[in-house]
């Protein structure tokens, strides 16, 4: 093995993803980078909505800067989630669903944030919580709008099923919709992060160890090249992520409240 | 060590370290889903109850106001066709009275000059009437004059014959001097 590919270290996922606590060490409520950057995407989201709020008050009705994002996407998620997926009649969701979306943009662009490089979603902390946070609600909703027995009824026996594959579809139906849909969800957000985080750190290491006056160095451009192509993409991927998992959120609870859609 | 042999590494090791949960990079670490729960109930807490309403109301004072624009735009074109169509209308009066009244002016103007000539005409006409009258009567008191003197010169004459008994070249004389006499009185 050369020098170079000695250097070659790639460490383990724990490492990479596990940190270690900054105080509170050992309880329950033990903080660690990730929590610091939940606390840190909590109060930036927030932040964003406090100054565009401030500026929406004081009378600017040509929004500017921040005032754009926030409204943009607060447009983003009322016509083109909510509005497709729900209805009118999902519009009360609109502050639940845009939380979710900006929390969840926020929190996965810190993957491509210098000096903090990480997403919160490569943990599997905060996907699981969030989704069965969904999960309880578009459950209590669509026991609410259509009662226990309706709410099953139309859950497990879907119109135009034949009789005889009733019971395999109610089978089929109450696994995908009571352990498969918050599951599913809370992978999806989380393996697709982790898999950028990975991605990034394994280009961004290989950079690292062709960084030599070796002549391997004149291969360092294609890793390089390949980390940039990746920090763009993970830019997309943290979009794409924050809108699915918030469409699903709508779909969820606009499929519970409304059945027949 | 490459990404792979990393993954398979895990794979490997994962058995081993069953044992402690926290260790696999999989599962939920439960201080971060208790401060992730924490962190999202709040930050939704505090969007729900404050910045969202505030920016959805800086939302529909916009909606309102661009509804109300459109509204007055929509407002003031109406009226503006309106006092566009008014204008028009009085434009095509004032054209068509202009007119009625240049008419008025042209037929005035005509029969004030046939009123002017009329007046003219009889004008003239009685002051030649007057003139004529004046011409015969002082032909008429020249006349009455003439007759008056022939009569006294034929008095005259008459009573110059009568005085004196002449002979014919007499009576001759006496009437040459007498026709020379009446010619340089008249």
């Amino acid at each position: 093995m050369t020098p170079v590919l000695g250097a070659l270290h790639f460490p383990p996922i724990e490492e990479l993803v596990e940190w270690p606590g900054i105080f509170l060490k050992d309880t329950p409520f033990e903080v660690n980078k990730v929590v610091l950057l939940m606390w840190a995407g909590a109060i930036i989201v927030f932040g964003l909505f406090w100054a565009a709020g401030r500026a929406a008050s004081s009378g600017n009705l040509v929004p500017t800067g921040i005032q754009t994002v926030v409204e943009g996407g607060i447009d983003f998620v009322r016509n083109d989630i909510i509005l497709q997926t729900m209805g009118p009649a999902g519009l009360p969701w609109t502050p639940f669903l845009v939380t979710i979306f900006f929390y969840v943009f926020i929190t996965n662009i810190f993957e491509v944030i210098p000096f903090v490089q990480f997403p919160v979603n490569a943990r599997m902390a905060l996907p699981l919580f969030m989704s069965l946070l969904v999960w309880v609600i578009f459950n209590y909703m669509g026991v609410k709008a259509q009662g226990f027995g309706g709410y099953f009824k139309s859950m497990l026996l879907p119109p135009g099923v034949p009789k005889a594959l009733l019971p395999l579809v109610a089978l089929i139906e109450f696994i995908s919709t009571i352990f498969v849909r918050p599951f599913s969800m809370a992978v999806r957000l989380f393996a697709n992060m982790l898999a950028g985080h990975l991605l990034l750190v394994t280009f961004a290491v290989l950079s690292a160890a062709l960084f030599t006056k070796s002549a391997l160095a004149v291969i360092l451009p294609l890793p390089f090249a390949m980390l940039i192509l990746l920090t763009g993409f993970e830019i997309l991927v943290a979009i794409l992520q924050a809108f699915i998992f918030t469409i699903l959120t709508a779909v969820y609870i606009g499929g519970a409240m409304h059945p027949e859609h | 060590m490459s990404l792979i042999t990393a993954v398979v590494r895990f794979a490997q090791e994962a058995p081993a370290h069953a044992e402690e949960a926290k260790s696999n990079p999989i599962l939920p670490a439960w201080n971060e889903v208790i401060w992730g729960a924490i962190s999202f109930t709040i930050l939704f807490v505090l969007i729900a109850k404050y910045a969202y309403p505030a920016v959805k109301k800086g939302i529909d004072a916009r909606a309102d106001k661009i509804r109300s624009s459109l509204d007055e735009a929509e407002r003031t074109r109406d009226e503006a066709n309106t006092i566009l169509e008014d204008y028009r209308r009085q434009l095509a009066d004032a054209k068509n009275e202009s007119a009625r009244i240049i008419e008025e002016a042209r037929q005035s103007a005509d029969k004030l000059r046939q009123d002017l000539k009329k007046q003219a005409e009889a004008e003239v006409a009685e002051i030649k009437s007057r003139a004529q009258e004046d011409i015969a009567a002082q032909v008429e008191r020249a006349m009455g004059d003439l007759r008056a003197r022939v009569a006294d010169m034929t008095i005259e004459l008459t009573e110059k014959v009568v005085q004196r008994n002449l002979d014919r070249e007499t009576n001759l004389a006496l009437i040459e001097r007498f026709i020379d006499e009446a010619g340089s009185a008249a």
